[in-house]
């Protein structure tokens, strides 16, 4: 009796290795310090002790992971909350599980020497702007500022930014868009200083929005082993997250292995941690209802034509603490 | 499953149409001539919009033909608006710049053999340069606006043109140079009268290949940083959107152009070139 037990202990353990439950997450955007906690989660073994089998995605300038999670490409996609509520809208019902970035690293970047030193100062001015989905926080502060978008004297002047700083460094463009954790990097890196720039972050002009958070298609949550498995995921990511904060150079070089196009470097990859680190410091994973309420507020202050995010209150279950309440007990 | 169903039903029936048309005896007139092409575009909208609706498939993956038409419709404000952007600003001012100087260039390369060899080379060189890598130069140089974009579409037809219009230069036989030597005609008379006729059909060879190429060109290089309209604005923006039927909306637009843009160029040269022997009937 005894070794059938044994056996069939042995047999279950045996099973459930070989069955581990296969997980594909879409990143939003190419192999990056940005994503490290998924990157770290899979190296350490996190999600293998979870019994999961992760495949990640890396994205790039013309995927759109709530494109992929509708076509089924994925389980689960790193995205911003803007973007995916404006998915939602469109018939792609996409809820949010998990948000393990607190803070967000969007701003605008503007040279002193064009006279902008608050926001007051851009009517006239042209400002370089990120479309593709990221351009919703953008609409939504131009709206509280009442300033229009169409250029002339008293408005902005919007410029379609390539996912680069050239149009700043050439005076293209009086401001551009930056994340913290690379694009203000490269501006530095450029030669240009620090106190020759002024820069604005969404999140304290109070047109924040939440960014990379976890996302999954809402039909799959009324399974319930997709719901479990999910919990998992969350558990075995948060932990990556977590790790990657606290030893942010290791973090680096694994997502510089993992980096399959050879495109980032180790130093540029460690800056990046270091400024991804503060954004996801302030989170445990759990989305704070609080900050879903204030996007979806921004944006609903901002409905027009630029600004097609969102035009009415998200329907249904826009976000759920279900999946991050079980995995952080 | 009934749309899928009567799609495929509908698809099998204009097929069979299509080879009875072909093969009756009224196959050379205009009217038959004119409906199988049309017939079979119909029977691939018809496939489309019951393969997706029967199908449920995802209006952000692939939208209706029906949703794509109600959306151009709705939005024909903004159509106009990139149309005029891509098309009439950047395109259609780089065609003319690009073909106009390609065309000067081989008149000045006949004239001097030095610039054959200098220059040829240089164009070439020029061809071969991705559009990718010197979109993102040209934007850097010109601006955001139709600026760079014509630049881009005059490095584009510049070549095909250039090459086209060289060869066609060198299409007379020296018995009829000759002949026009006999009359005393000066350099540019026997240009005009003999050997510009003579290139025609090259050079709207290399007209007609640069109708796409700038069409293509204008579109892609908006990729590479633009004012916040044209059709490759809204195209590479409108993804990231899920605004798939605008995109589809535009990707119409653009294949109507391109096609009208073809068109006009070819009935040019066929008023021109109706000496050829490709163009004569019978």
């Amino acid at each position: 009796m005894k070794k059938f037990v044994l056996g069939a202990g042995l047999a279950l353990a045996a099973g459930a290795a070989q069955a581990a439950d296969d997980v594909t997450l879409q990143l939003k955007w190419v192999t990056q310090a940005q994503f490290a906690g998924y990157y770290v989660a899979q190296e350490k073994g996190f999600y293998e002790e979870e019994d999961l089998n992760v495949t990640i995605k890396p994205g790039g300038p013309d995927i759109a992971p709530e494109q992929v999670i509708a076509g089924g490409g994925a389980d689960v996609i790193v995205t911003w909350m803007a973007a995916g509520l404006a998915a939602r809208e469109r018939g792609v019902p996409l809820v949010n599980i998990a948000q393990p970035f607190k803070s967000g690293g969007l701003q605008l970047t503007c040279l002193k020497e064009t006279g902008i030193s608050s926001p007051e100062d851009f009517a006239g001015k042209t400002l370089g702007v990120w479309f593709f989905g990221n351009e919703y926080p953008f609409y939504a502060w131009m709206a509280k500022l009442g300033l229009p978008t169409e250029g002339g004297e008293d408005g902005v002047e919007v410029l379609k930014q390539a996912f680069n700083v050239d149009p700043l460094l050439q005076k293209q463009a009086d401001c551009i868009s930056v994340m913290t954790y690379n694009e203000y990097g490269q501006v530095l890196d450029a030669g240009i200083s620090e106190d020759e720039l002024v820069t604005f972050n969404y999140l304290e002009q109070g047109v924040g929005m939440m960014e990379d958070g976890l996302y999954v298609m809402e039909e799959n949550l009324s399974d319930d082993a997709f719901k479990e498995k999910m919990v998992r995921f969350v558990r075995a990511s948060m932990k990556g997250w977590k790790y990657a904060e606290e030893n942010p150079d290791e973090a680096a070089e694994i997502v510089v292995d993992n980096d399959e196009t050879g495109a980032q470097t180790l130093d540029h990859q460690k800056y990046m941690m270091s400024e991804v680190a503060k954004l996801t410091a302030g989170s445990n994973g759990a989305l704070a209802p609080a900050d879903y309420e204030q996007t979806v507020a921004t944006l609903l202050s901002a409905v027009s034509e630029d600004n097609p995010a969102i035009t009415k209150e998200p329907e249904g279950m826009a976000y759920t603490l279900e999946i991050t309440d079980e995995a952080l007990q | 499953m009934m749309a899928v169903g009567a799609a495929l039903a509908f698809w099998l029936a204009t097929w069979a149409l299509n080879v009875a048309l072909a093969r009756s005896r009224w196959r050379k007139a205009r009217a038959v001539r004119i409906a199988v092409p049309v017939i079979f575009g119909l029977a691939v909208l018809v496939l489309w919009q019951g393969l997706v609706r029967g199908l449920e498939v995802s209006p952000v993956i692939l939208p209706a033909p029906s949703d794509i038409a109600v959306t151009f419709a709705n939005s024909t404000e903004t159509l106009w608006e990139d149309f005029v952007q891509t098309v009439l600003k950047g395109a259609l001012s780089g065609y003319l710049i690009g073909c106009g100087v390609a065309f000067v260039t081989a008149i000045l390369i006949d004239r001097s053999a030095f610039l054959t060899a200098g220059l040829l080379p240089i164009g070439n060189f020029v061809a071969a340069l991705p559009i990718v890598g010197i979109a993102p130069i040209l934007v850097s140089w010109f601006g955001f606006d139709w600026h760079s974009k014509a630049a881009v579409v005059v490095a584009m037809v510049f070549f095909p043109v250039l090459v086209n219009v060289v060869q066609g230069l060198k299409e007379t036989e020296a018995m009829q140079r000759d002949l026009m030597r006999t009359y005393a005609a000066s350099y540019w008379q026997t240009m005009l009268k003999l050997r510009l006729p003579a290139a025609m059909p090259f050079v709207f060879n290399g007209l007609k290949i640069a109708t796409t190429l700038a069409l293509i060109g204008a579109i892609v290089a908006e990729y590479f940083g633009s004012p916040v309209k044209g059709m490759g604005f809204r195209i590479s923006t409108g993804v990231g959107r899920l605004a798939i039927d605008l995109v589809w909306a535009e990707i119409a637009v653009a294949a109507l152009v391109g096609t009208a843009f073809y068109g006009i160029v070819a009935m040019i040269e066929k008023f021109v070139t109706f000496w050829h022997p490709s163009q004569r009937v019978g």
